[in-house]
Order: structure tokens, then sequence, then C-alpha cells
């Protein structure tokens, strides 16, 4: 038998008690090495043992319980997707959300971990296996081939419950390199199943179930693993005394051009996925709370603490709301939903006419709202519904042990959203009730203090009160770069009367912009496909490069450094006020 | 009365003495000696504080001690005042001393591998490199079946003992030696356990492990 | 043993560094590897280094150093021996500073290392993973980021040139809200050596020079020969060798937990960012340089 690195076969990879949380098992299949770790959710994830950026050995890194860190330059890959969520190099950016590890099934059953190359089809268990209790052995890794080691097993028949008595052992071979013994006597029967991990060509593990947990549990592995080594120091005897095979050279998967080229930052497309929704439920006064899951039952694409998706709704609209999940929670995205009288429907469509059970299309999730982890303080400042960025980030920060506060300010008690979840940061979290308008500059004031080295601020509610925290900050001499907001809404008035000629430089093409036509309409006239989302300069989809001209910023997605900077523009609303602006498109 | 450690950065036998004045909150002083490319061990006045030419020696209140696992033994008698660290009690004592053995037999291969292969020493490398996979096969089968027994650490005792110092650092530094851990899982866990003792430092080619879950 | 990898052309011209002259001894007969092939070496009765493709018949340290007619070119520079399978150029590349005569000049042990040269350098122009691999020494978490920096190749010079290089560094403890950004330059002027010049704490004027010197054994092991070149009047040689060694030691198990071992060249191998412009540069001249000795060259 020759072993193949594209063999879709499922082996046995692990023991479940190899993976206690916060520790990365260091495996092999079929020459391919693993990184396997189990999250705080219990999940158990089977990564290609290599770190995108340089591929230093994940194995090496370490299991933060909701991502695993590089030991190299700390970039953190969410437990389930594997996609990336921060690169610390780059604190202020959110990483390319397609930067993902390369990853295998898994399935966790019997006491053992069971992975795949990629393209296999189902797990299906070994016959019987479902009604069985099964007792894992010891695993013996064996330096011989895999096919070797499975001769020798079959060979070595044996009784699996008790060496005393004379039982006639009968073995029997298993789909999947595997061995079922069963021996029966007078005093009744016993079975095992072994399986041979083929690690590389020339190494093997022996991994065995024994049927039932046997009273004298310690006793039993002592006397198996007593048996399992002594059958390896034999093949490894007769191994030495042939040629080492060559070990198996898996090819490494290419990254995609996107990621091959830099910038990494990319404003994601605007794919849209399917949820169900899970649950729904009141979270306070007002705020609906909605969790949303993957059709089939699989992971949801990785997202970052900051992150929003947009759900588009029944009625046609489309709205964007923020996750609220800690680290490596991709199982489903749990959103607020405040009723707002005033918007266009949206809300009152999601709130009153989608049911648990409904499916709604969602995009990707992006993000516009990046954290940085590079903080010595960090302040999270939400008011109402704003909470919902702020406490991912949170979460994230929690599990990361960075020090951080979080100020909630709400009017009363019932519209303290995500209660347990809030009472789970414990002392982090100060809760504002009630506080009159008046007292809250104030308030904020106390809380920022003057600014210091590697302190930053991000807020997120009512215009009324990033406002507030925006002039309190700056009075108090914190730089734009340590204030970090976004906005959901542009509430300001868009002048939209100039006309200007714009050119695109990559596009090589120049198009006129008239009064009352945005610059992104236009361009979309002329047959470019240009992406966006809010289309009212809020949300930063359709950023685009300015090399000449100056813009007309009308956006509140700019801070006011960027803006002055001059170098970018948002054209679903911002215009020019030169005459010609040149494009980086 | 001060602590001098005449110490090499990259030597596992010199670190054990770090480690262990690093967790029990000992202040001392480093002399650092050149071990490679200057060879100071072998020079006279070196050879003057320890015949034997060995690091680490470690000088107490003009007490010339040698021998990293005699070292440990003392500092842990002399500066632990709970007295887990080596205990007196006979049983456990003889246990203790096994594994500063083993620790020793550790040093002779995976040690020696990691200075072939590190600063071209003429030591036979498949032999001390088979050596130190023998010795690694019977911790992790020790280690495996503590595991199940309810036993975290080397030695019966439920709490980790200078045994666990001896023999970490050269066990951490194998992959140096061309000795890789991937076949012995139970040895990883124990390294996540040592590297979490509240005290632990690091030295050059051993990284911290990350926090452990909450309780 | 693995087979040879096969020389190209630009690298057989190459010359490359075997040993430290302190090192090594008048008239004992050392051996090392280099390309994959075993080299014997020593120095005569006036230290002049002799060296030489060791053969299968001699044995022993004791030779007759007038006996070896077939020697390989040899060049002393930098307090380290150089030699070459082919051509090599009339002089190495410069480092200017090391002629200053107020300056410490030492070697730093020569450490051998499981990975390829090129992996080696490009670690050695790296500043991304300070807070993670030098934890408290050059850098430490949460002080991460990467600023903007430039990079050129100098085509008069035929080297990566990486300049305005800033990594900030905590003075003291984590908590310490007052560090200073220390200023690196990062020169790449051999495909297997690179320098890195760094603001000295003893005069602002002056720049701390150190250099590694990249000895490929084969194209998946190297032997990494460290110069310091310092403004340092109170150090002594033994402290200043621990502070390299201290460094190289945290860099060693991250390069050989590197894989593949070779450098890929194919910008689609890996994931850059943009704290990676001297890297790319790096792989790129590599690249155009044809250099295929302990890289994964471009499919073509």
């Amino acid at each position: 038998m020759t072993l193949s690195t594209t063999d879709t076969t499922w082996y046995p990879v692990a023991s479940s008690t190899d993976l206690p949380l916060r520790h990365v098992f260091h495996g092999q299949l079929l020459g391919r090495e693993l990184a396997i770790w189990r999250a705080d959710d219990g999940n158990v994830n089977v990564w290609e043992n290599r770190c995108l950026h340089r591929g230093v050995r994940l194995s090496i890194g370490i299991n933060e319980g909701g991502e695993l860190k590089c030991q190299y330059h700390g970039w953190r890959y969410a437990n389930r997707s594997a996609g990336c969520t921060y690169i610390p190099a780059h604190p202020a950016d959110a990483p390319a959300r397609r930067i993902t590890n390369t990853t295998y099934p898994v399935v966790e059953a019997f006491g053992l971990v069971w992975s795949a190359n990629n393209g296999a089809g189902e797990f299906a268990p070994f016959a019987d296996a479902e009604a069985g209790d099964w007792f894992a052995l010891r695993p013996v890794p064996v330096n011989a081939p895999a096919d070797a080691v499975i001769e020798a097993l079959e060979q070595f028949a044996f009784a699996p419950a008790d060496d005393d008595f004379r039982a006639e052992t009968v073995a029997e071979r298993l789909p999947g390199l595997g061995i079922r013994m069963t021996a029966r006597s007078v005093k009744g029967s016993s079975s095992a199943v072994f399986f041979v991990q083929p690690v590389d060509a020339g190494r093997s593990v022996i991994r065995g179930l024994l049927e039932g947990t046997p009273e004298d549990a310690i006793e039993r592995l002592h006397d198996h693993n007593a048996t399992l080594t002594a059958l390896r120091d034999r093949l490894e005897r007769a191994a030495a005394r042939k040629p080492a095979p060559e070990p198996l050279t898996p090819s490494f998967e290419k990254v995609s051009v996107e990621l091959s080229t830099m910038p990494e930052i990319t404003i994601g497309s605007a794919l849209t996925l399917r949820a169900v929704v899970k649950r729904k439920w009141a979270t306070a006064a007002g705020i609906t709370a909605f969790e949303l899951a993957a059709l089939d039952g699989n992971h949801l694409p990785t997202f970052q603490p900051g992150a929003h998706i947009d759900v588009h709704l029944p009625n046609g609209l489309s709205r964007q709301y923020s996750i609220t999940n800690g680290p490596g929670e991709l199982l489903s995205y749990t959103i607020g939903v405040k009723r707002d009288l005033a918007s266009k429907g949206g809300s009152e469509a999601l709130i009153d006419s989608v049911r648990e059970g409904d499916v709604l299309a969602i995009s990707e999730p992006r993000n516009n709202f990046p954290l940085r982890r590079d903080t010595i303080r960090t302040v999270l400042i939400a008011g109402g519904i704003g909470i919902t960025p702020i406490l991912s980030m949170a979460r994230f920060l929690a599990k990361s042990n960075l020090p951080y506060e979080l100020h909630y300010i709400v009017r009363s008690q019932d519209q303290i959203a995500f209660r347990d979840q809030i009472d789970a940061l414990g002392a982090n979290v100060t809760l504002h009730i009630g506080l009159p308008r008046a007292a809250i500059a104030e308030t904020i004031s106390k809380t920022l203090g003057a600014h210091s080295f590697a302190q930053h601020v991000y807020i997120c509610g009512p215009g009324s009160l990033l406002e507030t925290v925006r002039s309190t900050a700056a009075d108090l001499g914190w730089p734009d770069e340590a204030v970090h907001y976004e906005y959901f809404r542009n509430d300001r008035v868009i002048d939209d009367s100039s006309a200007f000629e714009v050119e695109l430089a990559r596009s090589a093409m120049t198009l006129h912009i008239p009064s009352g036509k945005t610059i992104l309409e236009v361009m979309r006239e002329a047959g470019l496909q240009v992406s966006s989302s809010c289309e009212q300069g809020a949300c930063g989809t359709c950023l685009t490069g300015v090399m000449e001209g100056t813009p007309d910023h009308q956006d509140v997605y700019l801070n006011a450094s960027e803006k002055r900077a001059n170098n970018c523009i948002m054209t679903c609303v911002s215009r020019s006020l030169t005459p010609r602006l040149v494009l980086d498109i | 009365m001060t602590i001098i450690l005449y110490d090499f950065e990259l030597s596992g036998n010199c670190y054990k003495l770090r480690l262990l004045m690093s967790i029990l909150g000992v202040r001392y002083d480093i002399i650092p000696v050149d071990f490679y490319p200057g060879r100071q061990h072998k020079s006279d006045w070196f050879l003057k504080l320890n015949p034997l030419g060995q690091l680490p020696v470690l000088v107490d209140d003009g007490l010339v001690l040698r021998d990293s696992g005699a070292i440990l033994a003392y500092l842990a008698r002399k500066y632990d005042p709970s007295g887990l660290w080596f205990p007196t009690e006979p049983a456990q004592l003889s246990e203790v001393l096994q594994w500063h053995a083993f620790a020793d037999d550790i040093t002779a291969t995976a040690s020696a591998a990691r200075l072939a292969l590190g600063m071209f020493y003429d030591f036979d490398l498949p032999k001390v490199q088979a050596g130190a996979h023998r010795l690694f096969r019977l911790m992790d089968e020790h280690l495996w079946f503590g595991e199940r027994e309810g036993r975290d650490w080397l030695c019966a005792a439920p709490h980790p003992t200078t045994a666990d110092i001896a023999c970490f650092p050269y066990v951490m530094l194998s992959e140096e030696g061309g000795i890789s851990r991937m076949d012995y899982p139970a040895i990883r866990r124990w390294t996540d356990r040592v590297r979490r003792i509240p005290g632990f430092m690091v030295m050059s080619g051993i990284f911290p492990a990350g926090r452990a879950a909450a309780e | 043993m693995t087979t040879p990898s096969p020389i190209d052309a630009v690298t057989r011209d190459l010359w490359q560094v075997i040993a430290a002259v302190d090192e090594t001894p008048v008239g004992v007969v050392s051996t090392t590897l280099l390309l994959d092939q075993r080299l014997a070496f020593s120095r005569d009765s006036e230290g002049n280094p002799v060296v030489w493709l060791r053969t299968n018949e001699e044995h022993g340290d004791e030779i007759d150093l007038a006996t070896v007619t077939a020697r390989l070119p040899v060049i002393i520079g930098y307090g380290y021996i150089w030699t070459s399978f082919g051509n090599p150029p009339d002089h190495l590349f410069p480092i200017p500073e090391y002629a200053e005569s107020d300056r410490v000049n030492m070697s730093c042990g020569s450490i051998g290392v499981g990975s390829s040269a090129p992996r080696i350098v490009e670690n050695f122009l790296d500043m991304g993973h300070f807070p993670y691999v030098h934890t408290d020494i050059l850098g430490a978490e949460p002080h991460t980021e990467v600023k903007e920096y430039d990079v050129e190749v100098s085509e008069e010079r035929d080297e990566v040139l990486a300049t305005r290089c800033r990594f900030f560094q905590p003075r003291a403890a984590l908590s310490a809200t007052e560090g200073i950004e220390v200023e690196y330059i990062y020169r790449v002027p051999h495909p297997f050596c690179s320098v890195l010049y760094k603001s000295c704490p003893e005069d602002v004027s002056r720049q701390d020079v150190i250099a590694i010197f990249l000895q490929p054994m084969t194209a998946e092991t190297t032997r990494a020969h460290l110069l310091q070149s310092m403004i340092d009047s109170t150090s002594t040689i033994t402290d200043l060798r621990r502070f390299q060694q201290t460094i190289f030691g945290q860099d060693k198990p991250i390069l050989e937990n590197q894989y593949p071992k070779r450098l890929p060249l194919d910008p689609r191998a890996e994931t850059p960012i943009r704290a990676d412009k001297s890297a790319i540069a790096y792989r790129r001249w590599l690249s155009q340089k044809g250099i295929t000795y302990g890289t994964i060259p471009m499919a073509s």
C-alpha cells in the first residue's frame, strides 16, 4: 500500500484527552503537519500547522480560548474559521477578511479526534460504533510505515478484555486502516478497535478503543500500553532493517493574488449569504436581539470586533447592524435592533415581521470600526443601542486580557441590552443610568481624563453623544487618531449643487459630474463596477483614493485629520472643491 | 550577602538555577561567562572555581557550589520556606533524586545534540538523538499515566519539585538538537504546566505559555 | 543525508564566510560545510588562512599546509575568513564603520541554524516580531505597530536598503507610559549577509553596527556568524556577546519552526503586509539575481 498526500480517508489524529483548554496539540497526517486545538467553547480545530504570513508552525503559538495567536508576529486566527482577525504590526487596520488558514474537516467521536484531507466525504463511523461505549487507550507512536503496522496488528490478535483466559480472538479489517478484535470465551466476549494513523511514510500512531469502560481502568491501560509498546519495538526493529521510506511531501496551497499584493486592507465586496433566525428575543425595552446562524449549521465568516453586517429586509430595504459576539464565536451572529420610529421602516420590518426560523439574506461582515489591541488603556463608551459593537470589542479585549473600561449610558435600567453578557464582563463595566443630559459631558470628561500615550477611546451611540465625546476629547487634548467612532447614519444635509470633472486614473476615463448627481452614480452609469453600501457617507464602503484635486468632504466616515489629508473620498456623497478631481480607480 | 551566578545565557543548566530563583523570588547577581565562542569555562580563573570546567557555578555568601542538580537542591532547601520544592521525606527525596539523574541523562543526550548542531561540538549526533528519544518515550508514558492518576508533575507530590525544573530546559530546547516533541503529547502538556508556574521566566529558545483557562 | 542542491552561478561566484579569524588557531585544521561541500581550513605560520576542499584521504588534524596545493580563494573581512567556489569579486561589500579606530569589533560565535540563509536574512530585516520574540528587549506588547519606512534597491551598490525604520521600545516596565523610538537602517549588500545600523546610546551622532554573515552549509542548514561593531566604552566583550547571543537565541526557534525552510520567492507562497516591504524587496532582488540556493524559485 502506498500512502498518498491526497488520500481522503478519515483517520484519528488525536485523543480527546490530548486537547485540554488553552493548549495546542502538534499532529501530522499523511505528511502534513497539523495544529489541533480546542477553543473554550469546546470546538476542536484542525488546521494546517503553518501561519499564512511567514510559515511559522502554529503549534508553537498560543491558544487564547477563542483565537490562536502566532508566536512570530502575534497574528490572531479565529476559532472555527481560521480567519485572521488581527495583525499587530498594523493595529489600526482591519485585516483583509480572506486571510484564512487552511482548515481540515474534524469530528470528535468515541474519545478520538478524526480528520481527513479536504474533499473527504461525510465522516462514517466504523460499524457498530454508535452502539458502543468506547474507552480510548494510550496512543502509541511507531516509527514504521502504516501498512506494516496494520499487518502486525492483524497478526497480533489478542484478547482486548483480559489476557488471562484462553479466548479465541478474531481480527477483522475495518475501512480506514482499522482492525476490530473480538475475543470470545466461556467467560463472555470483548471487543476493541485499533486504528493506524498514517503520520508520514515511515511513521504511524496506533490508536485503540476498548468497548466499554473497564472497572480497573488504569491497570487495563497499563496492560494494553505494555502490549502495544512491545509490538512497537518489534515493528521498529523490522523497519530499521529496511531503508527508510522517503517522507511524504504535501504541497502548500498558494494564497490568492489579492492577498499576495500589498496593501492588505480591502473593503469587502457585498457578498451575501443566507442566515436563519435561530432565536429572537427582547433584550431591553425597545431593543430586540436576533441570533442568526448559517442554514447548513456550519460556521459563519470571520468577523473582527467592531464589524457589522448588512441585513436585507423583507421589504427590500437594507440595514446595517453590528455583531455583538466575542472572539471565535462563529456559529451565529447576535445583533441588536432598536425600534426606530423615525427610520424608513427597516427596524420595524425586522422586529414586527421576522420570526424565529425565518431566513434572511445578510452580507459578509465588514469592519469600518476596527479595534486596536496595542493600547495601554482602552475606553469604550456606548449610548443605548450603540452597545452592540462596543460589547464585541469588550469581549475581545477581555479574552486577550487587555486593560479596558466600558461605560454604558442608558436612560433607565430596562434599557440595558445583553445584560448577561454585560454582567459577565464584571468590574470593567460602569453603568450610567439616567444621567441628565447636562451631566453627560462632565461624566465623559472625568472618564477620559487627559490623554497620554497609547490610550484610545471608542464611541458608539446617538449623534449627540458622539459629538459630546469628540469635543470633550478634543478639549482634553486627545488627538483625532485616538478617538474612534462609527456613524450608521449621516444626518448632515448633503449639498450636491456643484459640478466638476472626475478623471479616473486607472480606468483612463474622464467623467462630468453634474449637480444633483453623485460621483458614484455617474461612475455606475459609465459602466464601472463600484461597491457601495449605505450611500449616505457613513459606512466607508465606497472609499476611493484621491490623487489630485481637493475633495469637498460631506461624509461622516472620515475623521478630521483624514479629511484634511485629502487623499481619499466617499464617492457616494462627497464632491470636489477643485474643477477637476483625479481618483485612483 | 549576595548570590552570584556564573552564567551563560544559552545554557539550559544555568537556566535551571535562574528559573528556580525566579520562582522562589531569590535575588542574585550574574557574572557572564563566555562559554561560546570564548571557552572561558576552561580558562584558568574559572577552573579555580570549578576544576571540572563546567557551568553553572553559584557562590552564596562565599560558599562555592557546582552541578546544577546539587545547586537546585541547595537553593530549594535554603530559600523555599514551604519545603515543597525539595522534600526531605525519604521516599519523596529519592524520587526527586531519581529525576535529577534522569535530567542528567537528558543533558547527556538532548543537550549534546543541541551543542552538536548549534555550536558544532563533536558528538555522535544520531546516537545522542536516539538516546533523547528513548528518554522522552519513558517520560511521556510516565506523564500520560500521571494525567490518568491525577498527577500533574514528575513526582508523586501534588506540586512541582526541583525534578520538574531539572528536566524542563533540555526537553524544551530539544528541537534545537533536531529532536521533535510531536510524538510526546503528554510531555508537551507538562511543558505548558511548567511554564504556568507563578514566577516562571524564559530563556532564549523558550517562549512563555499563554494564560491558563479561568477556573 | 539529503542530496546536494545545485549551486546557481551567482552563488558560486560570491564570497562565502566560513569562520572567525580569531577562532581559527594557527596550524590546526578545522572542517566545515559550505554549499553541501566539505571544506578544510587553517591558518599558516604567518597567520594567513588556507582553505581547501576536504578529500576523503585526509585524516586527522595533522597536515602540512605547504602540501595543500588546490587552495580555494581566500579573503579576510570584518574579522572573518571568506572563500569562494567560483570567481569572486576583488572586494567584499563595504562596511566603512568597521575601520573606525574607537569601535569595539567582535565576533559573537558561529551558531548553527536549521533553516536556509535567506530565511535568516529575512528575519534579520523584520521588526514586527520584536514584541513577540524579543519580548522586553527589542519591544513589548502592546506596542506592536510597524510604522511606514522606506525601501530601495540601490542599483549602484547592488543592495537592498531600508531606511527610516522605527520601532517603539518601552524603557522598563510594561506599564511604562514613556518609551523610546529606536531608529534602524538595514542593508542587504550580499544575498546571504545583512548589516544593521542602530542609534547608539553613547553617542547620538553615531550608530552601532550589527551584521549577520550567513554560511549556507546546505540549502536548509546554515552557520550564522555575527559581528558587532560598537561605540561602547563601558561594556565588556562578554557582555556584548551575551546580548547578541540572547537575541539570536530567541530567533533560532522561530527560524527552525518555519517551513518550507527554503525561502519561497513566489509572492503567492505567503501573505505579505505593508510591514514586510523590505522582505518583499529582498525576495524580488534574489529572484532577479537568479539565486536558487536556499530558495524556492518562482515557477517559470
